[in-house]
């Protein structure tokens, strides 16, 4: 017990309509660098989140070794007070101050008459950047620096403290290249010579072998084992994250694909993606797979003319220009966004009003809205897509995940698009919604409607994919057919994704 | 899965609200009728509706700009802007009568365009754009009047301030139940009005979901501009002339209107229906306050006391929703 670091003791945590984690427990010796690993929705962000005390298990708990005693972390500011800190995925920072005072948020030093001493803090700043080799001024705005860097700035202001005990990282090379992934690794040795405990997580297999102690798996929010690395190769590992029976909900009917509805051709914006060409034909599902910023969302929204690109699109042969969203809609291409709630749904707004959202005009005369086909029509698409609800007039904010995700769907079946794109579709939904969704999708193609599926999720964009695009650093690294996809296995998508050369 | 609930209405999500209000005002009413002594008369009744008419078109305006997620702290700096322009072209020039309410109500459209315009082109957040505009524009107040009353109003704006149906239903009360149908019907039953709340939800929902944003907020500004420019004829009306700091004050007492009727700042939220009973209900108070003989210092601390009320209850049911 004397060299445990963390305890968790049957740690179980449910959200409405998804059970996040179920029942897990493991325990982390102190000088250990433990990778945590899983597919997304395995439950590895819940996980952090219950260590930090940012959320509280349901049932079980997870407790600390803090100088001898057992305790447990109640809120972020508890959990940094004992010494645990977290490098979260998506990058922290207040963005119009400068790297020091990011550096040193809420604990400015000061001189004797309580003023912020500015040159102590910059001088202490640039210790810390010349630590990381990072050549820059510590009173650049941090805004004004690379991406790269800014989450270097973020993993590095943990050295900025002196009682680490346990630090956790959250996919922290997702933006770095080679260079600074080094940095941090060497930054992790130094941390493990001091007898701090690691917990590092990533989807990058190899960084772990390289980096890690210890491996523990996580499946669908329940525990699969903890082995130390010695004993695991990358495929072994990822047998353990996938290791499920491949179950029916994949298996959904495959069409032949018809005429082409979409080319896309020498697609390129200035940072995000370039060369991007794929097709989409009548009744086919082309599944975008890649890390966390491969750009594929990128693509997509610059194809629904939110963003600059250059490049050509046709449309059922027909080259065309779409100057934005509206655009798009009218040509016949509906998005279904990554974040639902922020780009997809008014939540303050009925479900009547959300599903109509996009097609009014169709209900309308003169701009006035005929108030009965309102209700008909979101009656009739809250059928199709089988929302469960008491009634329309619902609060689209007080819907499960799934449900909300289903009102996106109905508002995007109104218009009758010829090709839809998803963009995550089912995160944050539980598995029958999914089963739901994966049959809407079914029901799409059969009529003869191209799909385009992002999905970080693996075996669903394989399941359910007749064409799969590999994308990594803006470029597409694999382009594989149906009977390709079918030998496929999942870490050859992996290894594909994680394509070293397209960086 | 679904119940046979065939009524969809917008103002179920406010219905709460406005019982309540139905309930206070009533009660109110009737307090006042029965304890004090000139409450229930004619002349008070007319008064009061008076009283309600150019603070209950602003708090009109006011929603509609407040259901898209804005404020605009301009309303009545424009009101008065168009009160003053009229005033000057009726004093100064030969011009008909109707052109002069063109003229003055065209202004306030162009201020509450360049509203829109500097909100969404400059993404300037509104409550500051409009603090500029309101500055501004009292500033040319002053100077086009020279910072003096403008008498001399054509007789038919002047009677339009006297007159009243009936002897007891006063015209501006007229002008401002009419506009309060119009905006009524407009955010129930167009597609503007379904656009409103949308955007008041997130702006970034509304583009995608193909809503023209920009020229949504344009029209919401301008159209606020209008009805600021038909307030600033009543004011003109009710004051028999334009004074250089007409309108001052309105602002606060339309917003409070619109925020005690239902309408969140947050934005998505908000219906005609509440804040004309919120608006009723601020003069109600004072009005009846200032009958039972209390201080009017008092009535102040009693309209404020009430705004943080029901502020504090939006954000109370904001919270539990997420």
């Amino acid at each position: 017990m004397e060299d445990l670091i963390l305890k968790v003791e049957n740690v179980s945590k449910y959200y409405p309509g998804v059970t996040a984690l179920n029942n897990v427990s493991f325990t982390i010796k102190k000088g250990e660098v433990r990778a945590l690993v899983g597919e997304n929705g395995a439950g590895k962000s819940t996980l952090i989140k219950c260590i930090m005390g940012v959320e509280r298990p349901d049932t079980g708990h997870v407790s600390m070794n803090y100088n001898g005693e057992w305790v447990i972390n109640t809120d972020a500011l508890e959990a940094q007070r004992h010494g645990v800190f977290a490098n979260y995925q998506n990058v922290n920072i207040a963005d119009e101050l400068s790297v020091a005072e990011n550096y040193f948020l809420g604990n400015q030093p000061r001189n004797a008459f309580g003023i912020i001493d500015w040159k102590k803090m910059n001088e202490e700043s640039s210790k810390i950047l010349h630590k990381f080799s990072m050549d820059i001024d510590p009173r650049e705005k941090i805004n004004r620096l690379p991406l790269a860097m800014q989450a270097m700035v973020t993993i590095s202001k943990i050295a900025l403290n002196d009682n680490i005990k346990l630090v956790i990282f959250d996919e922290p090379t997702a933006l770095l290249e080679n260079e600074k992934t080094k940095i941090l690794f060497d930054f992790i040795k130094s941390l493990k010579e001091q007898g701090v405990s690691v917990i590092y997580i990533s989807h990058r297999l190899e960084e772990i072998m390289d980096i890690c102690d210890s491996v523990t798996v996580l499946k669908d929010g329940t525990y699969v084992d903890t082995q130390p690395i010695e004993n695991v190769s990358k495929d072994i590992l990822i047998s353990m994250m996938v290791g499920r029976e491949m179950s029916d909900i994949y298996n959904i009917r495959h069409f032949k694909p018809g005429k082409e509805l979409l080319r896309v051709e020498n697609f390129s914006d200035d940072d995000n993606f370039r060369d991007i060409n794929f097709q989409v034909h009548e009744g086919e599902i082309v599944g975008f797979v890649g890390l966390v910023g491969a750009g594929r969302s990128e693509v997509m929204r610059a194809l629904c003319g939110l963003s600059h690109k250059t490049g050509d699109v046709y449309i059922r042969e027909a080259k065309t220009d779409i100057k934005n969203p509206a655009d798009a809609m009218e040509k016949g291409i509906s998005f279904l966004t990554e974040d639902r709630r922020k780009d997809g749904l008014a939540l303050q707004l009925p479900i009547s009003i959300n599903i109509n959202m996009n097609s009014y005009k169709m209900i309308s005369s003169n701009g006035v809205i005929s108030l009965s086909k309102e209700i008909e029509r979101a009656k009739e698409f809250c059928k199709k897509v089988n929302v469960k609800t008491p009634n329309i007039s619902q609060l689209v904010g007080n819907l499960s995940g799934g449900n909300q995700q289903k009102v996106v769907i109905a508002k995007l079946l109104c218009l009758n698009p010829d090709i839809l794109i998803f963009d995550e579709p089912t995160v944050g939904v539980d598995v029958g919604a999914k089963e739901e969704i994966y049959k809407i999708m079914e029901d799409l193609t059969s009529q003869g409607k191209g799909i385009i599926l992002i999905s970080s999720y693996l075996p669903e964009v394989m399941g359910l994919s007749d064409r799969l695009i590999v994308m990594a650093g803006g470029q597409v690294t694999g382009d594989f057919s149906r009977e390709e996809v079918t030998k496929l296995r999942e870490e050859d998508v992996l290894l594909c994704a994680s394509h070293e050369a397209a960086v | 899965m679904l119940n046979k609930d065939k009524t969809f209405k917008l103002k179920d999500l406010a219905k709460h609200t406005e019982f309540t209000l139905i309930i206070i005002i009533v009660g109110l009413f009737i307090l006042a009728s029965v304890f004090t002594e000139n409450f229930f008369s004619t002349y008070n009744i007319t008064n009061l509706m008076k009283q309600c008419a150019i603070i209950g078109v602003l708090a009109v305006a006011q929603t509609i700009i407040i259901s898209t997620g804005g404020i605009d702290i301009s309303g009545g700096a424009i009101t008065g802007l168009s009160c003053m322009v009229l005033a000057l072209l009726q004093r100064d020039t030969n011009l008909n009568v109707f052109v002069t309410l063109i003229i003055a109500v065209i202004v306030s459209v162009i201020a509450g365009f360049i509203n829109g315009f500097i909100i969404h082109d400059f993404k300037v957040p509104p409550m500051i754009a409009t603090l500029g505009s309101a500055t501004i524009i009292r500033g040319i107040v002053k100077i086009i009047s020279k910072a003096l009353t403008v008498s001399g109003l054509n007789k038919g704006i002047l009677d339009m301030g006297n007159l009243s149906l009936f002897n007891l239903i006063p015209v501006l009360a007229i002008i401002w139940i009419a506009v309060a149908i119009i905006i009524f019907l407009v955010l129930k039953y167009t597609i503007f009005g379904r656009n409103l709340y949308i955007i008041g939800s997130g702006v970034e929902v509304a583009r995608l979901s193909g809503i023209k944003v920009r020229k949504m907020f344009y029209s919401v500004y301008a159209l606020a501009g209008l009805l600021y420019g038909i307030a600033g004829i009543m004011l003109a009306a009710r004051v028999q002339s334009a004074l250089p700091t007409g309108g001052e004050g309105y602002d606060m007492n339309a917003i409070a209107a619109a925020v005690i009727g239902g309408a969140s700042l947050s934005g998505g939220r908000g219906t005609v229906s509440g804040t004309l009973l919120g608006t009723i209900l601020m003069v109600i108070i004072n009005n009846a306050g200032v009958q039972f003989g209390l201080n009017t210092h008092i009535l102040e601390i009693t309209s404020g006391v009430l705004i943080v009320f029901a502020v504090t209850m939006d954000m109370l049911k904001n919270r539990v929703k997420k």
